[in-house]
């Protein structure tokens, strides 16, 4: 395997084959990325192309995404600057890339790959968009240099294989900007632009990680856990020595165990929630509803504290600052006690956000999901919405797992099939019974753990809540008093919201600021108004679309 | 004396305006806002003073009035002037508005409406390739002049829309959450109908933009005011770089640069809506001409992101604004600016309130009374 270099600020780096830009720069030891208007630092943070706070320049071209961009030799990379100079010289793109599949599917996750897979051997013309450049997706996230680490990750291989052999066309590293009515859909793949008028659609976007929005939570070095995760089995790339990881739910113990038998130092895993002992009926219904990932659970936790590895119950991140070169994370537990560890890397995950941006363009049905603090969307029996020709599956709807969304994505693939005129969509009995199955213990899971997302009245009033705006509740709040309204009132008067990332981190919060000062209940409605683009995307590659869009007229 | 309770129909840019004014003047001021449907809260802050060659195109039949109101168009300018050193700072620049030709019949186009502009006062010039490498060299290569129009600017709507409303607040202008129904005449004063509650006033403001026709419908006028959804682009941060208000002689365009850094592409691209209370949705259509055209005139901008795109309401009428009392009672003052009603809002708002006031003013904007709509 060759190696390649590039150099960062002058100085020379090495990167695996296949690494992200991220992932070798860590190796190298810088964590920050780019420096903000308001001079802070920023590195990465949600390493899977949302949090948009990741950007560097690359040979000249500013705005590139540190964990989406490939590390490639001779590259020339410098941190971004709040106002980086224009670059572009004559709108240039490859030619643009034209689709009308039979089935469109939109993820190359679990849900995604197994929807596909469906309705390729019903005989569908299928092609999947993957915004990444290794399918798989979030859950079984693939190593760019195919090795195999665990079961996890050979389950995802052979996912991705039976996708090939079923003869999906899967287009990789694609980015969707547009959803419009009539199912039109306008992506960008590089330079190329891309322009899909499938028959039929099926959404499995997944989700991104809710944080733990504490003071410091923006500093080089705070990222989620997921983010850690990825550095780690895409790239072998450990994000530091010495690891704190916090919030709530079974991934921090996962990727805990994990980045400890790579060789990392589990400072600290702290669970918002009590230990399970103390619930033992509602531990009782979770390990007979799914006695196998119970036991895997037990196993994962003796194998951390094996590895020395400390786990705390009932502990809470309350903040985090920079400590010369180390992060000083300072965590309160249920009792009041507060203690503060040096890490080098805090890791966060306090729930999960659905990616349902593309569902609510096209006008979707949603209701709010207060124990999970998020939007569910409605689908039919076979995960049609209420739009004719959509389907969605997985974790954009709601969070529902990866095996819950491996079976939705059959269904959703099999009805898609058909409705384009291949197969009847009989016969998945066996699978509806296996999805009860997964979605009955998803639903005794969750109750163990503590992700109802905090009020922002416990917070503190410094926190900075919008990361791309770098605008604090105290802000936000100022902005309330003038006229609450809506979240797009909000937004206007303080600009929350109107950064790179879209609103995705912010977005809740002030949704929910807004229904706690106006007593109206949390709806669809109380969200920013989606819009287009649902992901920044660059001019010339709108430029690009417009011309195919007008050849073909 | 009792102090006259004024109630002012629409908390846009005008109505803040006006409110704000009246309340200074020494009335007692109620504010009625839906706060759904945006036209100064989705504005994107360019300050218009030359003719559009869009409007000239859409509504020929409308220019007559537009160019008689073109030395009301630099004052409105000149009002947001004093409005960013009297409210401290709305980052306003006023470098002046540039309209791009590309063709020689575009550039002969922008040297007649040159003439007709300067006739009426405003400061214009033809520029050449050579001058317009001087000041916006990030232009494309086949622009081959432009129209520079100097009284023209670009100002951050949002900063502006929270400072005017804090001073509304400050002087003591009362806010509510609502929509004005209908307008009736009692022997006292006008009753107003809304949802909730009937409230009555000594004096109306009518401030409501594109709702105005339907409010003031029965006082003997027909206003026919029409709302015009547009969508609207912005980019991520760049350097700062473009100074100037850009338009085309010929095609729909503004283009600015927030001292965000931020490029607002927009220039009356449509949008749809779907009624009083759902925000107006983005066509596809409109979002890739919209920025193909914006590539093209300024190709250093292709590398850019576009973040964010949305869509306001613009308001119709006849190309000139309506202000003051209706034909049927005076109680009753229309506040409703012509095209561009953003810059001229502020305007448009002072000299209706003072007009509520009894106060001439020391502008006559006879010619923009609404007695010309009377049935």
């Amino acid at each position: 395997m060759t190696d390649n270099r590039f150099t960062f600020d002058g100085q020379s780096v090495t990167a695996k084959r296949g690494q992200s830009l991220a992932a070798a720069l860590t190796d190298a030891g810088h964590r920050t990325f780019r420096t903000t208007a308001k001079s802070a630092e920023r590195g990465i943070f949600c390493g899977m192309g949302v949090c948009q706070d990741c950007l560097v320049s690359i040979d000249g071209q500013p705005n590139q995404r540190a964990c989406m961009s490939l590390a490639s030799d001779g590259m020339t990379v410098t941190r971004q600057v709040p106002f980086p100079a224009f670059s572009g010289t004559a709108a240039k793109a490859g030619a643009p890339l034209t689709l009308a599949p039979d089935v469109l599917v939109i993820g190359g996750g679990a849900g995604g790959l197994s929807a596909g897979i469906a309705a390729a051997r019903a005989g569908a013309d299928v092609v999947l968009l993957d915004e990444r450049k290794v399918s798989g997706g979030q859950y079984y996230k693939q190593a760019a240099d195919g090795v195999v680490l665990d079961g996890q990750q050979r389950d995802g291989a052979d996912l991705v294989a039976a996708a090939k052999s079923a003869g999906i066309t899967i287009l990789s590293g694609v980015e969707l900007w547009g959803a419009f009515d009539d199912l039109l859909f306008m992506a960008q793949q590089g330079d190329r632009a891309i322009i899909a008028r499938p028959k039929t659609a099926i959404v499995a976007t997944g989700a991104y990680e809710r944080p733990v929005m504490v003071p410091g939570w923006t500093l080089p070095g705070v990222m989620t856990t997921g983010a850690a995760q990825t550095l780690w089995r895409s790239y072998q790339s450990l994000a530091g020595k010495r690891l704190a990881i916090c919030g709530s739910g079974p991934l921090n113990l996962q990727v805990a165990v994990e980045l400890a038998r790579g060789g990392a130092t589990i400072v600290r895993l702290a669970e918002r929630a009590a230990h399970p002992v103390t619930r033992p009926l509602q531990a009782a219904r979770m390990a007979v509803s799914g006695p196998a990932l119970a036991m895997k659970g037990l196993k994962m936790e003796w194998a951390l504290r094996r590895l020395g590895g400390t786990v705390r119950y009932g502990s809470d991140l309350i903040g985090v600052a920079q400590c010369g070169n180390a992060l000083a994370a300072t965590f309160q537990s249920s009792d009041g006690t507060r203690d503060t560890i040096e890490v080098d890397v805090v890791c966060m995950n306090a729930g999960f956000e659905p990616q349902n941006e593309i569902l609510r363009l096209l006008g979707v049905s949603m209701h709010y999901d207060p124990a999970m603090g998020h939007l569910r969307c409605h689908t039919d029996d076979a995960m049609q919405t209420n739009i004719r020709g959509l389907y969605a599956v997985g974790d954009c709807k709601g969070l529902g797992g990866a095996p819950a969304a491996c079976d939705e994505g059959v269904i959703a693939g099999t009805h898609a099939a058909a409705a384009a005129g291949f197969g009847d969509a009989y016969d998945l009995h066996s699978v509806r019974r296996r999805l009860t199955g997964h979605r009955r213990f998803q639903s005794r899971l969750w109750p163990l753990y503590d992700i109802a997302p905090r009020q922002a009245a416990d917070m503190p009033s410094d926190t900075i809540i919008c990361r791309c705006e770098e605008l604090t509740l105290d802000d936000i709040r100022t902005g309330l008093d003038d006229k609450p309204g809506h979240a797009g009132t909000l937004k206007r008067a303080t600009r929350v919201g109107m950064g790179r990332c879209q609103g995705r981190y912010c977005g809740p919060v002030a949704a929910r600021m807004v229904a706690e000062t106006t007593g109206k209940p949390i709806e669809n409605l109380s969200f920013f108004a989606p819009r287009v683009p649902i992901k920044p995307v660059a001019i010339s590659s709108i430029f690009a679309a417009e011309e195919a869009v007008r050849e073909k007229t | 004396m009792k102090k006259p309770e004024v109630i002012v129909i629409g908390g846009g840019v005008t109505g803040t305006v006006a409110a704000l004014t009246l309340a200074e003047a020494g009335a007692s001021v109620m504010l009625i806002d839906e706060g759904v449907n945006a036209g100064s809260g989705a504005n994107a802050g360019s300050l218009h003073v030359q003719m559009q060659s869009r409007f000239m195109r859409l509504y020929p039949d409308q220019v007559p009035n537009v160019e008689a109101a073109l030395p009301f168009y630099r004052m409105a300018a000149e009002e947001w002037v004093r409005l960013d050193k009297d409210l401290g700072g709305i980052e306003l620049v006023r470098k002046g508005g540039l309209m791009l030709a590309e063709t020689e019949e575009q550039l002969a186009f922008l040297s007649k409406k040159a003439e007709r502009e300067a006739a009426q006062g405003l400061s214009v010039e033809i520029l050449n390739r050579e001058a317009l490498d001087r000041i916006a060299p990030w232009l494309g290569l086949q622009i081959i002049g432009a129209e520079l129009c100097r009284d023209e600017g670009k100002l951050n709507p949002l900063i502006a829309n929270r400072l005017l409303g804090a001073r509304a607040a400050a002087v003591g202008v009362r806010r509510l959450a609502g929509r004005v129904t209908a307008l009736r005449p009692t022997p006292q004063g006008i009753e107003l109908e809304t949802a909730h509650e009937t409230l009555t006033a000594d004096k109306v403001v009518v401030a409501a933009a594109w709702g105005a026709g339907a409010l003031v419908h029965g006082f003997g006028v027909s206003l026919p005011t029409k709302a015009e959804p547009l969508h609207m682009n912005i980019t991520e941060p760049g350097a700062p770089v473009i100074n100037h208000l850009v338009q085309h002689a010929e095609r729909s365009i503004t283009l600015k640069q927030f001292s965000t850094g931020q490029i607002v592409i927009g220039g009356g691209w449509p949008a749809t809506t779907a009624g009083w209370s759902a925000p107006p949705t983005v066509i596809s259509g409109s979002m890739l001409q919209n920025v193909a055209l914006a590539a093209h005139l300024a190709p250093a901008i292709s590398n850019l992101r576009v973040i964010r795109t949305w869509a306001g309401m613009n308001t119709t009428i006849d190309g000139a604004s309506v202000i003051g009392p209706l034909p049927a009672s005076d109680r009753i003052v229309m506040a409703v600016p012509g095209d561009a009603g953003y810059t001229l809002g502020p305007l448009v708002g002072r000299i209706a309130a003072q007009l509520a006031m009894g106060d001439m003013g020391e502008i006559d904007v006879g010619r923009f009374s609404p007695a010309r709509f009377a049935t």
